[in-house]
């Protein structure tokens, strides 16, 4: 399940579909931050990207969210095993 | 310093607080639980609405609920939010602080659902937690051991599947008893904050005067309330307990620490404990049904069919299955008008009732089936979980004018009414984003220009030799102008007056469901309640004015209907108005229905038929369109030009000629700054459009 680590974190929203990622940095203000750790995307977070180039559709924990391209380039993920 | 006095302890039922995450089933339990023995308020000062409702215990004694706005956290970001936090800390003066919580969670999302409760066992209150949803929890090859949970916690908690009923016996149960028992809740808050929670907490009890347990909670909540949320109404902090937040806050901005996301976290950390306890994945995931069914209605070109074809159905009933309900509405208005007109001797009063009231509010009352469709289908969309998928479609375009995706639910409804489209803005987080939905909310063609549009329609377009696709692409033209119009608009006022941060959407896309009929026909039934109390108040008061400016003063005996009006207050208001509108193309008698529509804008059509002595009988409008053809200006032109036709058309677009929506918007936005702003520049839009396309219509020959 946990693939080596690669290489440098990535924005969210140039994830590859379907790929999965772990959340290692929120950027952006702090209201901005701390509501999305609430909702769930702390940091260490699997998250999976399912769809979307402008919105983005990913799943986290079981739920689907849907964020805009705006929130998604906040999130610095790490790809976890490519494949 | 004594602590202020508790309010009097008299022997009253028990008061719970239902709190829940959105779309985890709150709605659903609350209304298993009360079922039609439920109350919609308001909370005084803020647009959100207060729900209660009774449910007797197993002794027989009452137990009063009260439904809170759905919340991820108790830390507040939007009005309906702050609501929550308020009641559950006992800030609000208007609601006594709830004795017990029922805490509801959806169980296939388990860890993100107890973050809240997590929270709200802080509160020092008994907690009942319910495990909602337990269906799909076996679908989603996830096992729960709620025996477990109910250990760990000290609470009862309760496995439930509120849409089918299941779980609420025991529920009521679990209610009705006398000693719950408080959490066994024991988390350690993180080493470098613990002694800010600790002052806060003294001072809070000792300056505002509050219970040490919540003390502690409001003073855990006061360290991640980014940006306090106040509302109306809600009690504002003392001012020494404020001082010490600040200066920790300064403290800590110097260090350089995070002290929100390190107690989001260590929140986070206690509950990945538990639910590493409870829930066992028993298999690896497979694709759900929610997940096929997205991969078609997300899809960057098949979803934007899904949701045209959507839509067309929605425009298609809301306009096909309407006309036989509406029909039987306006035959009651005339049946009950001639009654009366048969029971009361003629005379101004007789007028009043027949025209002013059965006129004014009659009209109104004809859109209700209309409204009923439509929040049928709204309540459906939502209860199966695609308007969340229609605003993450939409997202991409309205953030090209700075809005997004959420905004897109109430623009849609204003298609129908602007009033409830107005009112399902409160779901959007950003104040500006809302302030700015629903200044153009009112752009989107509602089914009360309709009738207007029919006539100028028929007026420009006369007899049948002319194709019927002309006339539904003058119609399409006229709702695309005020779609286009709404849009612009918004981005003008997103990058004006109400520039805002660039919109960051987060919404959770629920898994689909079957919907909950009955309580589509709940909140249905309620909206329906809202909009004719609406009518019977506002609307009814207007109509009155209205028609004694039209009444009054009295033509001398022998005077017709239309040399009545002609010189009555409305009368000759429009022969004042006359030079301001002559540049578009219009005399004093439109005037006149521009004046009276201004209570609705379909009254336009009756007033035409009183000004022009046609007998219009609903929407049979072939006598009146003979008239308008007749009518000339003085010097013998043709009043109803095609080009004026068409201009009028254009004016209705986007003149602000609705008073219950200005009323809506006064109260949502609680000032009258906005309502009058936005009076002016859509009736200004209005007249500048309706200018130009009728100067250079004239220039070019038209």
């Amino acid at each position: 399940m946990k693939g080596m680590p690669s290489n440098s974190p990535l924005p969210l929203c140039q994830l590859p579909p379907h790929a999965t990622g772990r959340i290692r940095e929120l950027r952006g203000d702090s209201e901005f931050c701390q509501r999305i750790r609430e909702m769930g995307f702390g940091e260490s977070t699997y998250v999976t990207k399912v769809s979307g180039s402008h919105t983005i559709l990913c799943q986290i924990n079981g739920t689907r969210i849907a964020l805009s391209h705006g929130a998604a380039s906040q999130i610095l993920v790490e790809r976890i095993g490519s494949s | 310093m004594t602590p202020p006095a508790k309010p009097p302890g008299a022997p009253r039922s028990p008061v719970y607080a239902i709190v829940g995450n959105p779309n985890c089933g709150k709605s659903t339990l609350f209304n298993a639980l009360t079922g039609l023995k439920q109350r919609v308020g308001n909370y005084p000062g803020v647009t959100v609405e207060k729900k209660t409702g009774t449910l007797y215990s197993q002794h027989g004694q009452p137990i009063t609920v009260i439904d809170l706005p759905g919340s991820y956290s108790l830390a507040a970001r939007s009005p309906d939010e702050a609501v929550t936090r308020d009641v559950l800390l006992g800030r609000r003066t208007d609601t006594p602080q709830p004795d017990r919580v029922l805490c509801i969670v959806d169980t296939t999302n388990l860890e993100r659902n107890l973050y809240l409760v997590h929270q709200v066992l802080d509160l020092g209150r008994p907690v009942i937690l319910i495990l909602n949803m337990m269906d799909l929890v076996a679908q989603a090859g996830l096992s729960i051991r709620a025996a477990r949970l109910e250990q760990m916690l000290g609470i009862p908690v309760i496995p439930c599947e509120a849409a089918n009923g299941k779980g609420i016996i025991e529920l009521k149960l679990a209610m009705s008893r006398h000693d719950l028992p408080l959490p066994r809740h024991a988390w350690d808050i993180p080493a470098a904050i613990a002694s800010a929670v600790a002052e806060l907490q003294a001072s809070l009890v000792a300056n505002g005067g509050k219970a040490p347990l919540i003390a502690r909670a409001e003073a855990l909540l006061l360290l991640t309330d980014q940006d306090s949320v106040r509302v109306a109404g809600s009690t504002p902090l003392d001012r020494r307990t404020e001082e010490i937040l600040r200066s920790w806050q300064k403290r800590w901005e110097a260090e350089g620490m995070d002290w929100a996301g390190t107690l989001v976290s260590s929140r986070y950390e206690v509950i990945g404990r538990l639910a590493a306890e409870v829930v066992q994945t028993a298999r690896v995931q497979t694709p759900t049904p929610s997940d096929r069914i997205d991969a078609i209605v997300t899809h960057p070109v098949w979803g934007w069919l899904a949701l045209g074809a959507v839509m067309t159905l929605l425009f298609v009933s809301i306009f096909q299955f309407a006309q036989a309900p509406m029909d039987w509405i306006a035959n009651g208005n005339a049946a009950l008008a001639n009654w009366i007109k048969r029971q009361m001797p003629e005379g101004d009063l007789r007028n009043l009732l027949t025209d002013g009231v059965i006129g004014g509010v009659g009209t109104i009352v004809m859109f209700l089936p209309q409204i009923l469709i439509l929040f049928f289908f709204i309540g459906l969309l939502e209860s199966t979980g695609y308007m969340a998928r229609a605003a993450f479609i939409m997202d991409r375009l309205m953030s090209r004018v700075g809005l997004n995706g959420k905004s897109f639910i109430p623009l849609l409804s204003s298609y129908a009414c602007a009033i409830p489209g107005i009112m399902a803005t409160r779901t959007i987080e950003d104040p500006k984003d809302r302030l700015v939905t629903i200044l153009v909310a009112p752009l989107m063609s509602c089914s009360a220009r309709l009738p207007v549009y029919l006539m100028m329609i028929a007026a420009l377009l006369p007899g049948s030799s002319v194709s019927l696709a002309a006339k539904v692409g003058i119609m399409v033209l006229m709702y695309a102008l005020g779609t286009l119009g709404a849009f612009g608009f918004a981005w003008l006022f997103k990058r004006t007056l109400l520039r805002g941060k660039p919109p960051l959407m987060i919404m959770e896309l629920p898994p689909y469901r079957l919907p909950r009929l009955r309580d589509v026909f709940l909140h249905m039934v309620e909206r329906a309640g809202l909009f004719l109390k609406n009518a019977g108040t506002i609307i009814l008061a207007i109509s009155v004015v209205l028609w004694f400016l039209a009444a009054y003063p009295k033509a001398p005996a022998g005077a017709n209907a239309t040399q009545q009006l002609a010189q009555s207050f409305a009368g000759r208001a429009g022969h004042a108005i006359e030079p301001l509108i002559k540049p578009i193309g219009f005399d004093w008698q439109i005037g006149i229905g521009l004046i009276s529509s201004f209570a609705a804008r379909e009254v336009f059509v009756s007033t035409m038929g009183v000004v022009f002595n046609a007998e219009a009988e609903g929407e049979n409008t072939a006598p009146l369109t003979h008239a308008l053809n007749a009518a000339r200006w003085p010097d013998g032109r043709v009043l109803f030009t095609p080009l004026v036709c068409f201009t009028l058309m254009i004016f209705y677009v986007f003149a602000m000629q609705c008073m219950s929506t200005i009323a809506v918007v006064r109260r949502e936005t609680n000032s009258w700054r906005w309502p009058i702003f936005q009076t002016a520049y859509m009736t200004g839009a209005a007249w500048i459009i309706s200018f130009i396309v009728y100067q250079s219509g004239t220039a070019l020959g038209f």
